[in-house]
């Protein structure tokens, strides 16, 4: 009898352990410099394996409180990370800076309110999050599985206004904000650690990944490139993909913005169907951007219908 | 002392239906450029297997519906011939089932024909346009929805009487195309177009040659979609597009819901049209003109 009992102890205990673990993060924090950390993202497409967790997160520890650089993709996957912070560091978690509003980058700040935490994010982010939150949350649901999204929640944000470029002391550590009006999305921040010349440039930079265009200026984002180029860093975490030590990788993304850009505009010139454009293949040095097909055929309708306009 | 052995073996079936969760995972199709960042994998890709199976799907002997398709959209007695110049062009894989451009294009021998017929054998709505030229015509492009994984056929009848059908397999990674509202307005602004705007532009190509494509604003209801009360939405679509200019008819176009909501047309001429004319009536009897219609 009691042998049944111990079985069916072990049997449950199996389940329950197995059903928890499907939707468990794998968050792995890499120190990049002193007090500077980050968790990499998967930088593969949305699954219901990785649970949405393709981008990278990044937080900053002072002395007196901690720093986070976007708040992943659901209410679980800050959660995960907060309790990992809590190994590394006890200070108060005091600010939560959102790059932009897209929704692997910015679902995870209804755990980040419920702590108090001041979430810095630009205005006409604040906007679209709002606006199209419930939308992209559905849509997340029902791409990668509900489990991933409970108790995330789009919610209200203060709409304090930031004067950018503004710089916040965690006590010893300067952060500094910059603010990129309409380039990859209509207002993205960057935030630089400027005494270990580190540099957190969300989705204006993606390594080792076809970067996504929906809400972009692609003018203004190549210039801002530009300008990522020739601030003085050693060290910069893109949105997505492996960091990036060499300077001259960022000039990947800016090759392949202007790249659709250059097709898509002329495409649209000559009154092409994208089916005759997909026909024409894409050039090979495009082809070791991961992702680069899926990319490919959902962004260049988009912005050929942007030119036909 | 049976009762726990039912027990352990209620867990472990339980155990077994939830191994994954995600298994028998089937999302919904809603795809829209709001959702960035990353595109989707929810189906694999293609590989060689599937599209071994794709070539034998497309094979009309190994289609289950050819033959009544072939009996009802081209004739009881109808004599067909399954030709490699006849190019369907579109992408493999589609990521945005609502909106699939793809262009027919003709060799040099069709250019003159009777009909052409555009069929998305698995598909709610099959036919999705059939054209009547009454001038050459070298290629067609419209914009269509895609249910699921289907061949596409385009189908012309030439001036012997044969219908001449050229064919491609396509792979839907989210299916619903059909089915799924393109815009939810529940939660989300959805900017409807004022119905029956049509926009027409020319475009050159080498020589004489020339490019027309028209826009019509319209929903272009299937049917099929539900509304936030749970009914359905019911069909509303564009059944008509005649195009002529001042030298007469180009092309007289039947219409059904398959294809795209703001349909795009494009039709390539030989030569040169000289003022497009376009004129377009939907299932409710609406009448819309690319010019002032001095008639109404």
């Amino acid at each position: 009898m009691i042998f049944f009992r111990i079985t069916l102890y072990f049997i449950f205990l199996f389940y329950t352990y197995q059903s928890y673990s499907e939707f468990k993060y794998e968050i792995e924090i890499i120190e990049i410099s002193d007090g500077t950390y980050v968790i990499l993202g998967n930088n593969d497409a949305l699954t219901s394996k990785n649970g949405g967790a393709i981008s990278n997160t990044g937080f900053i520890v002072g002395k007196e409180s901690v720093f986070i650089i976007d708040a992943g993709p659901s209410y679980i996957y800050a959660s995960e990370v907060i309790n990992k912070i809590r190994h590394i560091s006890k200070l108060p978690i005091k600010y939560l800076l959102i790059t932009h509003h897209h929704p692997d980058h910015s679902f995870g700040i209804s755990k980040y309110k419920e702590l108090g935490v001041e979430v810095i994010m630009s205005q006409s982010e604040i906007t679209r999050y709002e606006k199209y939150g419930n939308r992209l949350l559905r849509q997340m649901k029902s791409l990668i599985g509900e489990e991933w999204f409970e108790n995330t929640s789009i919610i209200q944000l203060d709409n304090t206004i930031y004067n950018f470029p503004f710089k916040i002391d965690l006590g010893g550590r300067i952060v500094e904000i910059l603010y990129y009006k309409n380039g990859h999305s209509e207002g993205d921040l960057i935030v630089r650690d400027i005494y270990n010349k580190l540099v957190f440039v969300g989705d204006l930079v993606f390594n080792n990944r076809a970067p996504t265009i929906p809400h972009a200026n692609i003018t203004n984002w190549s210039n801002y490139i530009d300008q990522i180029y020739n601030d003085e860093w050693s060290l910069l975490v893109p949105g997505h993909g492996p960091l990036i030590y060499d300077k001259k990788k960022i000039f990947k993304t800016k090759r392949w913005i202007n790249y659709i850009n250059a097709i898509a505009k002329n495409a649209a010139n000559k009154g092409l169907s994208p089916a005759e454009v997909f026909e024409e293949g894409i050039k090979a040095e495009f082809k070791e951007y991961k992702l680069y097909r899926e990319t490919w055929l959902r962004d260049l309708p988009l912005l050929m219908k942007k030119y036909d306009e | 002392m049976y009762k726990f052995y039912l027990i352990i073996v209620f867990l472990f079936y339980s155990f077994i239906v939830n191994a994954g969760p995600f298994s028998d995972f089937k999302a919904g199709a809603e795809l829209s450029e709001e959702l960035t960042s990353s595109p989707t994998e929810r189906r694999n890709t293609p590989n060689s297997d599937s599209l071994e199976q794709a070539l034998l799907v497309l094979d009309p002997q190994n289609s289950d519906m050819w033959d009544y398709l072939q009996i009802s959209l081209l004739g009881e007695n109808s004599n067909v011939s399954f030709v490699e110049d006849v190019k369907v062009i579109m992408q493999d894989h589609v990521e945005e089932p609502h909106e699939v451009p793809l262009i027919v294009k003709l060799p040099n021998r069709l250019h003159n024909f009777q009909k052409l017929i555009l069929i998305i054998e698995n598909n709610p709505i099959q036919q999705v346009i059939a054209l009547t030229p009454f001038k050459p015509i070298e290629a067609l492009g419209m914009n269509v929805r895609l249910e699921d994984d289907s061949p596409v056929r385009a189908a012309i009848l030439d001036n012997y009487g044969v219908w001449n059908i050229g064919s491609k397999m396509v792979f839907v990674s989210s299916p619903g195309g059909c089915s799924s509202p393109s815009c939810d307005p529940t939660v989300e602004v959805c900017e409807q177009g004022v119905v029956g705007k049509i926009a027409v532009k020319q475009y050159e190509r080498e020589g004489e040659a020339e490019r027309i494509k028209l826009k019509i604003t319209h929903p272009m209801e299937t049917g099929f979609v539900m509304n936030v009360d749970g009914d359905l939405i019911p069909e509303y679509y564009v059944n008509r597009i005649h195009v002529d200019d001042i030298n007469g008819p180009i092309a007289d176009i039947a219409t059904y819901a398959a294809l795209s909501s703001d349909p795009v047309i494009l039709l390539d001429l030989p030569e040169k049209g000289q003022s497009i004319r376009v004129h377009v009536k939907d299932s409710q009897g609406l009448e819309f003109f690319s010019y002032n219609n001095n008639s109404m």
